[in-house]
């Protein structure tokens, strides 16, 4: 379904002094240098797959996605999604594939989804009863109704998130890029949107391409994930064998009743960061339950969390001691 | 084709509902609109009385050009200025990203999205004062003439269309467009007033250079039965020329957009 | 000594930092300075009717007044509501509101740093004009340079005072920016900027004059082109306008704030 092959994409940036004289000289005279956002990246995804898109901000996602999409032109190497290629941007394409992006809504802001979902429709060539159908049945699946009749500015973040796929998955694309879209959810909510994905994917048989801060989206979802970094594919494969490398940690927050030294936590697992009287630990998945009796017998402890490493910080503190490369 | 007019359809009707949503400064739209007619007649009124003509226009005839300027500045109030500033907000918020990815062609999305009805009853007005001072100029229209002066009404709004198609579409390099769509403003008011009236050089970059020309005295001419052939034809072509260019330039600014933005 | 919060540190400090801001935005105000360019169109349409000869001036004093009337509102226009309601919209104004120092003044000193970066380009115009049209060219004398930069000093002010007052309205009502559109149709048509009051008849004029749209543009405009021109009036009718606004304006924006810090918005 979808077939990168030595994929890369440069940027020129230009130096430019700032202002008006800069501009002009600019002009005339173009220092550019290149900037390789995507290095030779090759990779194939069958019909139907899910799979996860990992890498810290500026590593190259985005950049990636966008190519997929045919939002950018690759600067080398080929790209094929659903047989086509993707910068033409053919009307045939484009039907068969959706970009979801966490940030970014295409919904108008003040009329009810229903309004938007009109004009998708008509756009997409899909008729008036066929659209009904399609609404109420994905309304269904993401559990929204009179929502769907509200002012869009009028919805939380969760309810917008849910209107945002409704209408971007309105055309049954085979396709799916999703670009962060749980960001900023509350925890439910971002179980719904997960559950919600992996039920799509089931019954349509879809494929996704999925890129997530939160690690909680890519287990729940992928079999497979991609680790890009520095614009290179490091790691293609299974979830698991990259979870016991990436995060063979789980994190410990505390905060305690009386100021503590960096030393006080030596054998507990690795300091994180220590401001008077809040601490962050990286503790070993398989000691947790022993380190977190000793933490709470040991000190006087006012709070304790529990969590998942955001990605990004895993990712940062894996290049930092070169695990991977 | 057939969804592309149900598209446009949908897209109007939403931009109807969003607009009824703040039904609000209707009633400023309306006294504002009047205020700057009224002023503009007046204006031009000082150029009249002790049977003075301005570049050999009469009155009347004056009157037809104002009416038609009224017509196509309600034109851009309602379709032109609201889809343009669209672009600027779309290329600032990254949301340009959505509409390339539609199965339906770019430059048709972002120049016929929205529509405002505030500008609706400037048009009225403005076809008002066009049908009123033409019977007044003593015009008689005859099918034909009708017909061509439609046509040229049309290439008019085209070329204008096109020339404020270009600049919003720069705002794909210059984020801010605001200040070179006042220059752009500036110099169109200059259509409210037959071109002959201006010295020749001015004429010139009128006709050729900023056919502003095209825009209000061509048309006025026809309407008035004293066109010349070859300025209709100078007219269609300039306007195929300048859609083409507004084309050619959009499509050019997505070639930017896709191979340097991130 | 401190007026409103205003002492001389804090002067050079928001001058300074303004005028860094204005800097960057050099190509938008050079295309500001541009689209000022209406009364020249105006000029050309006057040039070749003989309508102006019925109202004294034409030829080369109709000229000067255009391009001093051109010159005036380069160094006259205002964009108090524009740029409140954009505060307002990014929430920049509660800050705002906290310090010792009013609002206003910060209004004040992005519009003097902008006169101050529009400069050159306005001058490059008038040079541009003076190339196309080298009979009009004339240099004021210090007397009615200093008379001619007074009267511009006091048009900017009551400009300001009136776009600061719809500015205060906006704390009352979204739509109050709206005002500023329905402002802006008796100033074009009554200020003299599209078309000098001497040109209007009789009763049209008389009217006018009793707005303070002449003063804005008319008025300093005759005293920078050296036409004839009461100057004892002008002053009095500028400053009478003047001492009408303020004390308005500063009720408005006291009221305005309460009720905003009332609202707890």
């Amino acid at each position: 379904m979808i077939e990168v092959e030595q994929l890369s994409k440069t940027y020129q940036v230009a130096d430019k002094t700032p202002g008006f004289v800069g501009t002009f000289n600019h002009f005339f005279r173009r220092k550019t240098r290149d900037v390789q956002a995507v290095r030779d990246v090759s990779f194939t995804i069958e019909r139907g797959e899910m799979v996860g898109f990992l890498g810290a901000n500026g590593a190259g996602k985005t950049t990636t996605l966008k190519m997929l999409c045919g939002l950018i032109h690759p600067s080398a190497g080929k790209v094929h999604v659903a047989g086509y290629l993707p910068q033409r941007r053919q009307a045939a394409f484009l039907k068969q594939i959706t970009l979801v992006m966490g940030q970014k809504q295409q919904l108008i802001w003040d009329l009810p989804p229903l309004d938007s979902l009109s004009v998708n429709a008509a756009v997409y060539g899909i008729g008036e009863k066929e659209a009904r159908y399609r609404i109420n049945e994905l309304a269904e699946m993401l559990e929204i109704g009179e929502e769907l009749t509200r002012p869009v500015r009028k919805l939380s973040l969760g309810q917008r998130m849910k209107a945002e796929l409704l209408a971007a998955l309105l055309h049954r694309p085979s396709v799916l890029f999703l670009d962060e879209p749980t960001l900023g959810l509350d925890v439910n909510a971002q179980a719904r949107v997960r559950s919600f994905l992996a039920d799509y994917n089931r019954r349509t048989g879809a494929t996704v391409l999925l890129t997530s801060h939160y690690m909680a989206d890519i287990t729940a979802l992928c079999s497979r994930v991609l680790l890009i970094h520095q614009g290179e594919l490091i790691h293609d494969g299974a979830l698991d064998a990259l979870a016991a490398s990436l995060s063979p940690f789980r994190q410990v927050r505390l905060e305690l009743n009386s100021s503590a030294s960096p030393e006080d936590f030596v054998g507990y697992g690795e300091l994180e960061a220590l401001d008077d009287r809040a601490v962050r630990l990286l503790v070993s998945r398989s000691e947790l339950t022993v380190v977190v009796a000793r933490l709470l017998a040991n000190f006087d402890v006012l709070d304790l969390e529990v969590n998942d490493p955001p990605i990004d910080e895993l990712i940062g503190s894996l290049f930092r001691k070169g695990r991977v490369v | 084709m057939g969804r592309y007019l149900l598209s446009l359809k949908r897209f109007w009707a939403t931009a109807l509902a969003g607009q009824l949503e703040y039904q609000a400064n209707m009633l400023i739209d309306l006294l504002a609109m009047v205020g700057s007619l009224a002023g503009s007649i007046f204006v031009l009124s000082l150029f009249f009385g002790q049977g003075r003509e301005l570049g050999g226009w009469s009155w009347e005839a004056a009157l037809v050009v104002q009416g038609i300027y009224t017509f196509l500045d309600g034109v851009s109030s309602t379709w032109l200025r609201p889809n343009l500033s669209a672009i600027v907000t779309h290329v600032r918020e990254g949301t340009l990203d959505f509409v390339l990815l539609k199965p339906i062609d770019s430059q048709f999305w972002v120049s016929l999205r929205i529509m405002a009805p505030a500008g609706l009853p400037e048009i009225g007005l403005g076809l008002v004062l066009i049908v009123w001072a033409a019977s007044r100029a003593g015009a008689s229209l005859s099918l034909g003439t009708s017909l061509v002066a439609v046509l040229m009404l049309f290439v008019g709004g085209v070329i204008l269309y096109a020339l404020w198609f270009v600049i919003a579409a720069t705002s794909i390099w210059f984020v801010k467009t605001w200040n070179a769509t006042e220059v752009l403003r500036a110099v169109l008011a200059s259509g409210r007033f037959p071109v002959s009236a201006y010295p020749p050089t001015l004429r010139l970059v009128f006709t050729l250079v900023l056919p502003v020309a095209f825009l209000t005295t061509v048309p006025a001419e026809v309407i008035l039965g004293r066109a010349a052939m070859p300025m209709l034809v100078l007219g269609l072509f300039l306007a195929v020329l300048f859609f083409l260019g507004s084309r050619a330039f959009w499509l050019f600014a997505l070639r930017y957009y896709t191979s340097a933005s991130s | 000594m401190k007026i409103a919060g205003l002492s001389w540190p804090v002067v050079r400090a928001l001058l300074v930092s303004q005028h860094a801001n204005m800097v960057q935005y050099r190509a938008e105000i050079a295309l500001w300075a541009l689209s000022g360019v209406l009364p020249f169109i105006m000029l050309s349409l006057w040039s070749q009717s003989d309508a102006g000869a019925s109202f004294g001036f034409k030829g080369v004093g109709l000229a000067r007044y255009y391009l001093s009337a051109f010159m005036v509102r380069q160094f006259s226009v205002v964009w108090v509501v524009f740029a409140f309601e954009e505060d307002a919209l990014l929430g920049r104004l509660s800050p705002f509101l906290l310090q010792p120092l009013h609002p206003l003044w910060r209004y004040v000193a992005a519009h003097v740093a902008e006169r101050v970066t529009r400069f050159p380009f306005s001058v490059g115009i008038a040079a541009i004009f003076f190339l196309l049209y080298p009979t009009s060219f004339w240099l004021p004398s210090l007397g009615q340079f200093l008379l001619a930069f007074l009267a511009i000093l006091l048009a900017f002010s009551i400009n300001f005072l009136l776009q600061s007052l719809i500015a205060a309205l906006c704390f009352w009502s979204e739509k109050a920016s709206a005002l500023e559109r329905l402002l802006l149709i008796p100033y074009l048509y009554c200020s003299g900027w599209l078309v000098p009051l001497a040109a209007f008849p009789d009763a049209a004029r008389t009217a006018s004059f009793w707005t303070p749209f002449p003063y804005l543009i008319d008025f300093p405009a005759r005293v920078l082109a050296g036409l004839p021109v009461d100057l004892v009036a002008g002053f009095a009718a500028q400053l009478f306008w003047l001492t009408l606004l303020l004390p308005l304006v500063l009720m408005a924006w006291r009221a305005g704030v309460r009720r905003y810090t009332a609202m707890g918005a």
